[in-house]
């Protein structure tokens, strides 16, 4: 289930992998994927605690970090914990993230691991 | 260009034909037929109601049968209207063009005007995390931080200087100069400067801007016939990079910046130490430093201490946004990278008056559409 | 006859009153902003600055104006009770107003902030002012807010205040928010500044004000 683990998608051609799912591979122009989990857990690369959230969000500040998963693989997303810092370990963890025109959109949110 | 700031009275499409008679006047043009007409807006249609605004502006200005078009790119819609001005001209087609950068968004509420900015985004790996461009800049400026030493006292020096530049610039949104102590280190400086996505505050953003700013470009051989003292587009660079800033190869790399900036230097023969000034892309304090690393201006990792040494400020060997960038003079999104060159120009004809760099003979500016991925670069030379 | 009914209509202060002890902000110009309480004798002028303001609809500026100038003219006329009004002041020119009230000891009542120098934060520190008048100067318990813009809602009640439900708020029987004791004495480290004594010389100079023309309010 999508839901499960965090999935990425490796490149048949040239081995790339990334997270967003593309058409063609930003490395080599390839076209054939497959499907590749990133794992359980990842390390805070960057992040903010952003004050002038956009609708459909409600927590105020909204903590959003780039997360890099073994093989250098980078994933954007919210984050859980208030004092989240540079180079903590997070795990990925499914939720409702937020509303688009109202309507609930689900995906994965990072938590420290302890 | 007309006075960037608040213009709840007039709508955009006479914003733009204000400008564009301005320009055409200022090249006592406004007798003259015009081949091409380029319009660059990023929200007319969404905002104003206004598709097809190309149209409407030669409609306006009567300068039909002019060909014309309505350019697309972000924020960078201002350079790529230049930049396809000067094609339509140099493969011979065109012999005079006008281009007019214009926007109105000052109606719209604060939360709208975010989100559409933010569709500029990758959908599906940042926009619909929340994802807005200030969250981008301050994720940014975090790594700057933590990679470079750069500090908060650092951005806010760029918002101070360039809030003093745009006091010398009658058309800039905001002429009110700010001190360092007013945003950072006081007391007050937490209401003064509220947090908007740390590390980054009120004032290391650039305000929401109504207006319009236009250029006439002609062939070289016909300059003559408008003004003695011609400005040439001496280079031109454009390129783009992977969208979502997790996929690029260091999120603190401006790699479209990089290439367009070299492509600019190589056609114009020359190398960013030959510029007297330049015009950089400040939406945000921290991009006006990461800009003059990248553009080629400052080692990686230094443009902060170029700043602090007062080689980005007037009188310095690089002066940056001298009309206030986009933080003072505002940034009507499709008009910024038309009044970068505005300003360029009457720099480089020494009619910039209390903010002139003396002496000023070529000068760059980088016009960026979305967070990085897609930049115009552009030299400009006086003949 | 007439002393008799004024008598009976007037309303004045009838809990302990202090004088607010004016104090130097600064502003991110640089510009420092002296913000004392207003003199009776000066409603007149304070009237002069809220007009032009009341036909502006952008920000709901008019009904802010509309209703501020009605209690300016109360507390003036001696038909409010417990109101003080606080005015700022940068060289010289006023930059804002706000004004309380209080009920009894316990409960004020948040009533309006305007800034004439836009800009410049003269709104945050003015509803700043006043609510540490009330809290700390006057021994308020709790001081119920409302908005009526926007932007007021976002930028001041957001940050200072929680829901009080069920409460309707003399401003038009509004939505009703709280400032509690507790939660004053958390915000007031990240919203309440400003340094005591003004200089003598400053004071002085501050002890009137002039009208500037409003640059940003459309000529009708």
């Amino acid at each position: 289930m999508v839901e499960d683990r965090l999935i990425g998608f490796k490149c048949k051609k040239c081995g790339a992998i990334a997270h967003s799912r593309r058409m063609v591979c930003s490395s080599c122009k390839g076209r054939d994927f497959e499907e590749y989990p990133l794992g359980d857990e990842g390390k805070v690369v960057t992040f903010t605690k952003l004050w002038a959230i956009p609708e459909g969000i409600e927590q105020l500040p909204l903590t959003l970090a780039i997360v890099e998963f073994d093989g250098n693989v980078r994933v954007t997303g919210q984050v859980l914990d208030e004092d989240i810092k540079t180079g903590d370990k997070v795990r990925p963890v499914w939720g409702n993230i937020r509303k688009i025109r109202g309507k609930e959109v689900q995906g994965f949110r990072f938590q420290r691991v302890s | 260009m007309t006075k960037f700031g608040r213009h709840d009275e007039r709508s955009l499409i006479d914003l733009m034909t204000e400008s564009s008679i301005r320009a055409l006047e200022h090249a006592g043009a406004t007798e003259k037929s015009v081949d091409a007409v380029y319009a660059a807006s990023m929200l007319a249609g969404e905002l104003n109601n206004q598709t097809a605004i190309a149209s409407a502006l030669v409609d306006q200005l009567a300068l039909f049968p002019a060909a014309a078009e309505r350019l697309e790119n972000g924020p960078a819609a201002g350079a790529s209207a230049i930049k396809n001005a000067y094609c339509g001209i140099a493969c011979g087609m065109y012999d005079t063009v006008l281009v007019t950068g214009g926007e109105k968004m000052r109606h719209v509420r604060a939360e709208t005007i975010t989100d559409y900015v933010a569709t500029m985004t990758n959908m599906e790996e940042e926009y619909v995390h929340g994802i807005t461009l200030p969250s981008l800049a301050g994720m940014l400026a975090r790594i700057y931080m933590e990679r470079y030493g750069v500090t908060r006292e650092d951005l806010s020096r760029v918002a101070v200087k360039n809030h003093l530049n745009g006091s010398k610039n009658p058309y800039a949104h905001i002429q009110q100069p700010i001190s360092l102590e007013g945003i950072y280190g006081s007391p007050e400086a937490e209401v003064n400067n509220p947090v908007i996505a740390e590390p980054l505050r009120m004032y290391d953003c650039c305000p929401v801007t109504d207006g319009a700013a236009s250029v006439l470009l002609c062939a070289s051989e016909k300059a003559k016939e408008y003004t003695d003292t011609p400005i040439s587009i001496a280079g031109i660079g454009h390129a783009t990079d992977i969208m979502a800033v997790q996929d690029r190869k260091d999120p603190a790399v401006l790699e479209a910046l990089r290439i367009s900036a070299v492509q600019a230097f190589k056609m114009a023969k020359m190398t960013p130490q030959d510029m007297n000034l330049a015009e950089l892309h400040d939406a945000f304090t921290i991009l006006e430093i990461v800009e003059s690393e990248d553009a080629g201006f400052f080692k990686k990792g230094t443009g902060h201490v170029a700043l602090r040494d007062g080689v980005t400020s007037l009188g310095g060997k690089l002066p940056i946004n001298m009309s206030g960038g986009l933080k003072a003079r505002g940034h009507p999104v499709g008009a910024t990278g038309v009044s970068q060159v505005v300003e360029l120009v009457w720099q480089l004809r020494g009619e910039a008056d209390k903010r002139q760099v003396k002496g000023a003979r070529r000068a760059f500016s980088c016009n960026m559409g979305g967070f990085g991925n897609n930049v115009v670069s552009l030299v400009l030379e006086r003949s | 006859m007439s002393e008799d009914v004024e008598s009976i209509l007037a309303v004045d202060w009838d809990i302990p009153w202090k004088e607010y002890p004016p104090k130097l902000v600064l502003l991110p110009s640089g510009e420092r902003m002296v913000i004392r309480e207003a003199r009776r004798e000066e409603v007149p002028k304070l009237l002069q600055a809220i007009r032009p303001l009341l036909t502006v609809e952008k920000d709901f500026y008019d009904i802010v104006a509309a209703r501020l100038y009605g209690e300016v003219l109360g507390w003036y006329r001696h038909r409010a009770r417990n109101e003080f009004v606080l005015v700022g002041i940068v060289d010289g020119k006023l930059a804002g107003i706000s004004n309380n009230r209080a009920v009894d000891q316990k409960t004020h009542v948040s009533l309006h902030t305007i800034a004439l120098k836009r800009g410049a934060r003269a709104g945050a520190h003015m509803f700043a002012a006043k609510q540490e008048n009330s809290m700390e100067n006057l021994g308020a318990e709790e001081i119920l807010v409302t908005a009526e813009s926007p932007i007021g809602f976002r930028r001041l009640i957001s940050q200072w205040c929680e829901p009080r439900p069920g409460v309707q708020h003399e401003l038009g029987g509004a939505k009703t928010w709280v400032i509690t004791r507790d939660i004053y004495k958390k915000v007031k480290p990240q919203q309440v500044f400003g340094s005591r004594p003004v200089p003598d010389d400053l004071l002085k100079r501050s002890a009137t004000f002039e009208i500037a023309p409003l640059d940003w309010v459309p000529r009708k």
